[in-house]
């Protein structure tokens, strides 16, 4: 078991590895050699561990159970995210690996939150770096190391399905290799068109593909320190806009799209749960911030593109949403609890959890009224999902504990207590930005490290739903003495 | 002809003595001692104790020589199998399986038509069932067209927008103290009476005859006069918004598509309650078992489904279930359905529609101010018989409890009535016909003295029961 897990363990940081070739070759073009070495060393280290492994056990069969999927998944993504903080600290472009480490795993989360308050003097490749690593832990590591190699075998589903979010997780063919390649296919062309048009507004083609991977793994991290709105190009928020709620939407929907099954996509229970709650909330903020001061097109410009990068928990700015009204404040407030759809790339609660909730409490009400009659609760037009209220309100439950959790770490480290509540609601959401003194125009680097481990823990778990992160933490901490119990 | 019934229950035991009575040799066969002993002191027919799907039974009994081979026994599998080994070894007999599971009856029904539609000659019988017979399927088709047409009575759909309807007479009706050769006369009356049951029986009616309030009509009409025609015999007719079925086993589970809305009620009505608007329907499923109400709940998101026992006073009341338009008591539980629509209609209900277990209880389910009785065994022995009368007959509805026979076929060639005016027929003078129809796209006519019986024909008659003769006489064989 211990050899499989290593296995899979080396491949995927063998892929991570590969990873590194882009901005290898954007610090090479730029001449950068500190840079290019500090993404070679990992890579070439990583390419070689794989390598043996690969040579030594290939013959071994591929088997994992339920427990140790789990306990992969989370070992997984703390290696990746290790691995991918190594060429941040190298290259020296962060002060401690503490600060590296935040920003590698608040890449790979797809946080977004960054530790540094000064970007645009990093070497291109670093940033580019940054980016992608919210291109690559949007649609997950693990899905990817499935699309590209057969080698988790016959446990492949089980990885994946405890690195995917949402509460009902199924295979879109019959082949789990097929799906993950699928839906990482539908994230490739979506990113490469959203580079281009991007490019067409007028950006250069580092700046458009790192936003592209932003947006597209609904991160956050931007190559300016004004974030999107450095670029003054209402073309490139707009398009931004989009594609962040294009990120936000469950990836099975465009591959039902595209096979055909339109109406499918349009009874989704999601999606118009999701459109609702996107478009009452623009047009509330829109109607309380739009003043005689700025034109109508801007208000809405800046209004849907904060919305939507707070929803789709991506956290690119324009406008800084601190300096509206209160009302307009507590809706932004009220969209950090919401999240994205499930099997997006997106962070938070998640649309369909909270709708299947708000049927529950549509039937709990009849129920009291109509004590003998029997309620199904449909998602989709389809019945049967009462079985996942359980398994959905005790996800939520557990979301406010971390939540409450963190918030406490950062009023211990020194935050008011607004500033902590709204920045652990944004770290187990993968959001960002927080209020207070974690706002848009504000960063991580001050806080103390001890805090920002705390964080990295709070991304991941939220990344990970929770419970991935729970068990192997459990597994790992267990006392080999229970071994024979289970 | 040869008649083989495999299953000695009430439905085998009473085809046989439908088929007894009309001098055809009957082989039944059951496998339970105790039935056979009754059976064979009860009928005059062969009576085998044995497997019915072992072919060796069925050749030293005579199979090979038989014209016809009905499997009913409980269980469908072995009457599947049973026309199936029948078919393999004998395919010119004619095999009938009662299929009462409706996943195997819709799915091969489905794919028989499917098949037939596709042209093709070498189309051969699914399972080598000739027919299926489904009794809930049926039944809960025969609740459907009482529900359709107000719950003024049984209804049986006719050709071309004929249809025939059991009217009770109501006190204050117009054609009461009538006889009936003045009906014609009355303002609106477009129907023929084909059968009356009044308190010394059932007949046929004459002109003489007098309508009495109390007397149950079976009248033929056009659809669209039958509103007219319920109000002048005073059956009151509705339409229903608000419609309670009791029982979700098999009938009432397959009434709830046919009859339910196809749009979610208002949720501030489904929490404040009220009636629903005028045009809408409310379907409220009750029954006790807990994993079939949530199966309905599930496959009907737009029926409310309410867990629990039909008498529980509190249940009711809590629901307002007395004041529904109609009740429709479809469980398995015959009594408790007769009980169950005339305590609902007493506590008030408008009208209540009883599920029960044969026609023998029409009469009861009257008295006790049901509206519609629909009898569940009666159906089954109708459908086989009008798949053994030859072919052609296409159907038979048996009325006041099988004293009579609604009877549709076509006139063949070899009729010895066939080109012959009604007038010409003598001591019969044409009662027993009740619709006529020239060729396959002609108009449907009611009969009067100078109407021809064209060969080709179809028509719908009223015979006695078992009156097998008089049915050759009329249609050929």
């Amino acid at each position: 078991m211990l050899l499989s897990i290593l296995r899979v363990l080396t491949y995927i940081l063998g892929i991570a590895g590969s990873a590194f070739i882009l901005p290898l070759a954007v610090a090479m073009a730029d001449s950068d050699i500190q840079t290019a070495l500090a993404f070679l060393s990992p890579l070439l280290a990583g390419w070689t561990v794989a390598a043996a492994f690969w040579f030594a056990v290939r013959k071994r069969p591929k088997i994992f159970d339920v427990k140790s999927a789990f306990g992969v998944v989370g070992l997984i993504w703390v290696a990746v995210c290790v691995f991918g903080a190594m060429p941040l600290y190298f290259s020296g472009a962060f002060p401690s690996f503490t600060d590296a480490m935040f920003e590698s795993v608040s890449g790979f989360t797809t946080t977004g939150a960054s530790a540094l308050h000064e970007v645009e003097n990093l070497p291109r490749s670093i940033n580019l770096w940054r980016c992608e690593t919210h291109w690559l832990g949007g649609m997950g590591v693990i899905a990817l190391a499935v699309a590209l190699i057969p080698l988790l075998g016959i446990g492949g589903f089980r990885l994946i399905k405890a690195e995917a979010t949402g509460p009902d997780k199924g295979k879109l063919t019959s082949f789990i290799a097929n799906t993950a390649k699928s839906l990482w296919l539908i994230y490739v062309m979506l990113t490469v068109i959203q580079a281009a048009l991007l490019h067409l507004a007028g950006l250069g083609w580092v700046d458009s593909l790192a936003h592209a991977f932003s947006t597209m793994g609904t991160g956050g991290f931007s190559t300016r320190n004004a974030s999107v709105g450095a670029f003054g190009s209402p073309a490139a928020e707009w398009i931004c806009t989009a594609f962040m709620l294009l990120a936000s939407v469950n990836f099975a929907l465009y591959y039902k799209l595209f096979t055909g099954r339109v109406r499918e996509v349009a009874g989704d229970s999601e999606l118009r749960a999701f459109a609702v709650v996107v478009l009452a909330s623009t047009a509330v903020v829109t109607a309380l911030e739009s003043s005689t001061a700025t034109a109508l097109s801007q208000t809405l410009r800046d209004t849907a593109f904060q919305i939507s990068s707070v929803i789709s928990t991506t956290g690119f700015m324009t406008a800084d949403y601190t300096g509206w009204r209160p009302p307009s404040q507590a809706v932004v407030l009220m969209l950090f609890f919401i999240g994205g759809c499930s099997g997006s790339t997106a962070g938070g609660v998640k649309v369909v959890r909270w709708t299947i909730l708000a049927k529950e409490i549509v039937n709990e009400i009849r129920r009291i009224v109509h004590p003998h009659q029997v309620f199904t609760l449909r998602i989709n037009g389809r019945p049967g999902y009462e079985s996942l209220i359980p398994v959905v309100a005790s996800f939520i439950l557990m979301y406010f504990i971390l939540v409450l959790a963190t918030t406490f770490a950062g009023a211990i480290s020194g935050l008011d207590v607004f500033t902590a509540l709204t920045a652990a609601a944004s770290m187990v959401g993968n959001i960002g930005p927080a209020f207070g003194q974690l706002g848009p125009t504000a960063n991580y680097g001050s806080l103390p490290a001890a805090l920002k481990w705390w964080y990295c823990f709070a991304m991941l778990a939220g990344r990970l739903e929770i419970y991935t992160l729970l068990i192997m933490i459990a597994r790992v901490c267990r006392v080999p003495k229970t071994r024979t119990q289970d | 002809m040869t008649i083989f019934i495999v299953g000695a229950g009430f439905t085998g035991m009473q085809l046989a003595r439908m088929l007894v009575l009309e001098r055809n040799k009957v082989v039944l066969i059951d496998n339970d001692a105790e039935k056979v002993r009754h059976a064979s002191d009860a009928l005059d027919c062969t009576v085998l104790e044995a497997d019915g799907n072992s072919i060796e039974v069925l050749e030293q009994a005579g199979i090979a020589s038989a014209q016809a081979f009905v499997a009913l026994t409980g269980d469908d599998e072995v009457n599947m199998i049973a026309c199936q080994l029948v078919d393999s070894a004998y395919p010119a007999v004619l095999k009938i399986a009662r299929v009462r599971n409706y996943a195997y009856y819709s799915a091969v029904d489905s794919a028989g038509r499917r098949m037939r539609a596709s042209g093709s000659d070498a189309v051969r019988a699914m399972y080598g069932m000739d027919a299926m017979v489904n009794p809930d399927v049926e039944a809960a088709g025969a609740i459907q067209r009482a529900i359709e047409h107000g719950a003024i009575g049984n209804v049986i759909d006719l050709k071309n927008d004929f249809m025939l309807t059991t009217l009770g007479v109501g006190a204050d009706s117009a054609i009461a103290g009538r006889r009936m050769r003045e009906l014609s006369g009355v303002e609106g009356w477009n129907g023929l009476v084909a059968f009356a049951e009044q308190e010394t029986g059932a007949l046929i009616p004459r002109g003489d005859m007098v309508v009495n309030v109390g007397d149950t009509l079976g009248v033929v009409s056009r659809t669209s006069d039958l509103a007219r025609i319920a109000q002048l015999a005073q059956a009151e007719r509705e339409t229903f918004r608000r419609i309670v079925i009791f029982g979700a086993d098999r009938v009432g589970s397959m009434l709830i598509p046919l009859v339910a809305a196809k749009r979610y009620a208002a949720l501030w009505r489904s929490i404040f309650g009220g009636k629903p608007a005028e045009n809408r329907r409310e379907v409220i499923v009750v029954d006790r078992n807990a994993d079939r109400c949530h199966e309905i709940a599930e496959r009907h998101p737009h029926v409310h489904v309410l867990c629990g026992d039909i008498t529980d006073e509190a249940l009711m009341n809590e629901e307002d279930l007395y004041s529904c338009d109609l009740i429709v008591a479809a469980s398995g539980n015959y009594e408790l359905n007769l009980v169950t629509a005339a305590y609902m209609k007493s506590k008030g209900a408008n009208k209540a529609i009883a599920l029960t277990a044969s026609t023998a209880y029409g009469a009861v389910a009257r008295k006790l101010g049901i509206d519609v009785a629909i009898p569940m065994r009666g159906t089954v022995v109708d459908s086989i018989l009008s798949h053994l009368r030859g072919r052609n007959i296409s159907a038979i509805h048996s009325v006041c409890n099988r004293s009579f026979e609604i009877v549709e076929g076509d006139i063949s060639g070899k009729s010895r009535f066939a080109g012959k005016k009604l007038r010409e027929l003598g001591e019969l003078e044409g009662e027993f016909l009740l619709l006529l129809t020239r060729g396959p796209d002609g108009v449907t006519e009611m009969p009067n003295g100078d109407t021809v019986l064209d060969a080709g024909s179809h028509v719908v008659l009223i015979v006695m029961s078992g009156d097998a003769e008089l049915l050759a006489k009329i249609c050929g064989k």
